[in-house]
């Protein structure tokens, strides 16, 4: 199309726009083609003519401050086979949160793959997928393209080109290596950031958490958010460091907090004291009772009954308030020593049956271990086998065929899955995700085989993740445990 | 009355309608019948099964109607059946002096027409009211003179639905005509009225496949910035110019019959010997499934052909009521199968059918296709606008590229190699991981104005997109 065509066609344009005729503004060429007809047909001759060279003589015009982005770094696994991207994306649509998002990719990464970039993408703020997805972390933080991660190590001089996300993986990985040099670059340049990401950095801390860290963690007391201060009350509380700043009076929270509890004796030859839940006057005391155990450290309390954390918890007395054993066993997860959290764990497995459920809020400081044993008495008990769903942090691919079939736990998900009550069924089903992430791909295979005997679909959304699990066998069977 | 049961025979959209219609001739359905012979209406009550009965006009001077049922199908079996009583019956109706204020109603908001004497479809070599009113006692052996009688009927409404699009396209210019006069903005901010309108009497007038056409109109003009919507239009309507100026041209091509009138069976495309066949690997690269107006859910499955060194598209297409829900799809994005296509003829054919499916094929990368050495992306879409001029929507194969955005978040697909080129704008939200990617080749298709996304090969393997 010439400039003359381009001209006419511009003017034509504007005219049809507000009505009207066009042919004396069109190019002659046009003109010629229109020509000797009538008035309505030169009009449309003249439209078929615009028409078709808006569509193949004018090309779009595209601006030009287009954006390019950095190309999507390559991961150190190999990508998920490409036949099993329909099961991934099966059990991944079936994940209905995050949380279980990021057990279907932390499955995939135990096996030796990573996932597609097209079937997920992990968040720039997320803190809970496998490592080798940290790349990509760092991809999704860099939003305008300009500022990479650099490849160098994170110093307090090259603080700045690191962002957020990239600089909590790495320091994160830091605190696991060198926890000294880590805290030293926290304590350097978190003052400088905004209350959000002094939080974040703060609750780094948590790795590799140890006495040297006590001087750098009082010196949070000044801090001026109210949240950073709590944060590292706790993490000094779980070094034993508790009780600076409660004055003892009747406004402590410790005190008021143990004035919820009664402290009584137990045995007829050997008096031991023990602590009970004290009866709730009110509903209204209920939240106030929560908040209580949210805001106090297990050591200020312990030590307002003059006892050490591991003994308070030993004579706690699990089953008399539901509600409150929760509550205590949220407050040694967030605040009680290693020593208090493993001796409270592994009394309530010991102890075994209900009680031992409260275990499962302190899954997020347990080591592997005991996190398995857990899962283990969870699974052969199966009064309670829901429960398993509230562990977090565990390792995917490890519950053998015999930790299913030698306790309760499969002859109850046959029963429910072969049942006619609903929730039950969708118990199971959940149940059934749960295991599909923490089986062996041996346990998979069986698993669903059984439950298919039993009467579910065999193409049932909640079977997703075990037959994905079994299918990641095929390609890496050596790592069936 | 001027019907008699060819009329309404070649009225009826197809057999079911007829069979359903002869059921509901008897008086007692009908606790009113009346007509008016100065204004040329018959009009009628039919009892169905909800609580008000159902209204139904015709004019039996140009055979418009208005019948207030839900049915899809036009005219619908209380329509025919009002006919059906005024062909055989007529003393059913009472006289009437004056019209009822629904019908007045229906009268003001019609605008009437060159009468056509009489319509058929193509199709309709298949109905008749004799099927629909014979038992299978009555089935006799067809002697010579039926069959004559029968192709003599064929031909007949051929002749008449040939006349009937005639007439329709006739309308449909006075219309475009109607819309550059008062002006192409005022067209956007009511294209859906307007649309609606013309495509109704189109419907009515036999142009059913332009009369979709059309009804689609408003959505694409949607789906554009409010500054590009004129320029749209004016593509829009001049390819139905051209469209229209070929079917007149040449109104026995069956690219342009089907896409003005209705489209050839299943089984006549593969019995057509002009049909083209191809063999070869197929992959699935997409689906499209998008919500007519008209009820109507269309499903389009695109296809590449593996084994061709140039890309070679097809799209299996297929229609089924809204109301039916989502069907199961037989393909999915990715498949791959070995199987022989026959096109529905046409200048570019690419709408086929799976004629015979041969088994499943191993999943790889796309062959490594010979690209236009002008390195103009838009080649195909060209030669596709020399040879059909009112096709609208091209499938693309796109060289090594990256997807970019602008300011206002619109994505664009650029040429790796080229980035000061020519970048083709993405329809629809891009998905922020495609920026990151490098695209070794995408599956597109192009509508003029916007890319559509189908699927593409990158570092990582193959992308879905659609």
């Amino acid at each position: 199309m010439n400039e003359g065509e381009q001209t006419g066609l511009a003017t034509m344009r504007d005219c049809w726009i507000t009505g009207g005729a066009t042919f004396d503004l069109a190019p002659t060429a046009w003109k010629t083609i229109a020509g000797g007809a009538s008035p309505d047909e030169q009009e449309r001759r003249l439209l078929a003519i615009a028409a078709q060279a808006l569509d193949v003589a004018l090309r779009p015009a595209a601006p030009k401050t287009l954006k390019r982005r950095p190309l999507l770094p390559k991961l150190a696994l190999p990508m998920l086979p490409e036949r099993l991207r329909p099961l991934l994306r099966a059990a991944l649509k079936h994940a209905i949160d995050a949380r279980r998002k990021t057990r279907v990719v932390t499955l995939v990464a135990s096996r030796g793959f990573v996932l597609h970039p097209m079937d997920w993408m992990p968040a720039a703020s997320d803190q809970n997928s496998p490592d080798v997805y940290a790349p990509w972390i760092d991809w999704q933080a860099s939003v305008d393209g300009e500022r990479r991660a650099p490849q160098e190590r994170l110093t307090a001089e090259n603080w700045d080109e690191f962002y957020p996300a990239a600089r909590r993986i790495v320091l994160a990985d830091m605190r696991h290596s060198e926890p000294a040099s880590a805290r030293m670059l926290i304590e350097a340049k978190a003052s400088g950031e905004p209350a959000e990401v002094r939080l974040a950095l703060v609750e780094l801390m948590r790795f590799g958490l140890g006495a040297e860290d006590a001087p750098f963690l009082k010196s949070l007391s000044a801090d001026r958010s109210g949240k950073v201060r709590e944060l590292a009350d706790r993490l000094l509380a779980r070094l034993g460091e508790y009780g600076r700043s409660n004055d003892g009076g009747p406004d402590d929270p410790a005190a008021e907090l143990a004035a919820f509890i009664s402290e009584g004796k137990s045995g007829f030859i050997r008096r031991r004291n023990i602590y009970t839940p004290a009866k709730l006057k009110s509903p209204a005391q209920e939240p106030r009772r929560a908040e209580l155990f949210e805001i106090c450290n297990l050591g200020d309390l312990a030590a307002r009954f003059d006892t050490t954390e591991s003994e308070f918890l030993g004579a706690w007395q699990f089953g008399a308030d539901n509600n409150a054993d929760i509550l205590i066993a949220r407050m040694v997860a967030a605040s009680g020593s290693d020593a208090a959290v493993t001796h409270m764990a592994d009394a309530l497995v010991a102890d075994g049956g209900k009680p031992a459920l409260f275990a499962l809020h302190l899954t997020p400081r347990l080591d592997g271990r005991r996190k398995r044993t857990l899962v283990r008495l969870i699974l052969k008990q199966a009064n309670y086998l829901g429960a398993i769903n509230l562990a977090e942090g565990l390792d995917a691919g490890w519950v053998a065929w015999d930790d299913l079939s030698n306790g309760s736990a499969l002859s109850a998900l046959r029963s429910a899955v072969a049942g006619n009550d609903e929730a039950m069924r969708r118990g199971a089903d959940d149940i059934l995700e749960t295991i599909g992430f923490l089986a062996t791909a041996t346990t998979a295979v069986k698993l669903i085989d059984e439950v298919v005997a039993a009467g579910m679909p065999p193409a049932a959304p909640s079977l997703g993740l075990l037959r994905l699990n079994a299918a990641l066998a095929e390609h890496q069977p050596r790592t069936d445990t | 009355m001027e019907f008699d049961l060819k009329t309404i025979e070649a009225l009826a959209p197809d057999q079911a309608s007829l069979s359903a219609a002869s059921k509901l001739t008897k008086r007692s359905n009908w606790p009113r019948l009346e007509k008016n012979e100065q204004q040329a209406l018959i009009w009628g009550e039919c009892q169905g099964s909800g609580s008000n009965p159902y209204r139904v006009v015709v004019d039996t001077g140009d055979h418009g109607y208005k019948c207030t049922c839900p049915s899809r199908k036009f005219p619908c079996k209380h329509t025919l059946a009002l006919m059906w009583i005024a062909a055989t019956a007529p003393a059913s109706f009472a006289a009437a002096e004056s019209t009822p204020e629904w019908v007045n109603d229906w009268l003001g908001r019609r605008r009437r027409t060159t009468p056509p004497p009489a319509q058929s479809t193509p199709g309709a070599a298949a109905k008749s009211i004799d099927e629909a009113t014979r038992t299978d006692e009555s089935a006799a052996v067809e002697d010579l003179a039926a069959v004559e009688r029968r192709e003599a009927a064929q031909r007949k409404r051929a002749e008449d639905t040939r006349q009937a699009v005639s007439a329709a396209l006739d309308e449909l210019d006075q219309w475009i005509a109607d819309q550059l006069r008062l002006g192409l903005s005022g067209f956007v901010a009511a294209s859906s009225d307007r649309c609606r309108r013309i495509a109704a009497r189109l419907v009515d007038m036999k142009a059913t496949a332009l009369a979709g056409r059309i009804d689609e109109i408003p959505s694409r003009l949607m789906a554009l910035r409010s500054e590009e919507r004129p320029d749209a239009a004016i593509r829009e309507l001049g390819k139905l110019v051209l469209l229209a100026k070929a079917w007149r041209s040449a109104p026995d091509d069956p690219e342009l019959k089907r896409l003005i009138s209705t489209s050839e069976t299943r089984e006549q495309v593969l019995a057509n010997p002009d049909a083209r066949q191809v063999e070869s690997f197929w992959e699935v690269l997409g689906e499209k499934i998008e919500s007519r107006r008209d009820g109507l859910v269309s499903h389009s499955t695109w296809l590449l052909d593996l084994k061709s060194t140039t890309p070679q598209f097809a799209v299996l297409l297929d229609y089924f009521p809204a109301s039916a829900g989502r069907r199961s799809n037989a393909f999915a994005p990715g498949d791959r199968f070995d199987a022989r296509l026959v096109f529905y003829p046409s200048r570019k054919p690419l709408r086929a059918l799976v004629a015979e499916r041969m088994g499943e094929v191993m999943s790889g990368a796309w062959p490594d296709f010979t690209f236009d050495a002008a390195k103009d992306p838009l080649a195909t879409h060209a030669s596709h606008q020399d040879a059909a001029p009112w096709t609208t929507d091209c499938p693309l194969m796109l060289p090594a590229g990256a997807v970019l955005v602008d300011d206002r978040g619109t994505g664009w697909w650029q040429a790796a190699d080229d980035p000061q080129g020519i970048a083709l704008p993405i329809a629809g939200a891009v998905n922020q991981t495609l920026l990151g990617l490098d695209l070794t080749a995408t599956a597109a298709l192009w509508d003029g104005a916007r890319l559509d996304l189908l699927a593409a090969q990158s570092g990582f393997g193959r992308l879905d997109l659609s």
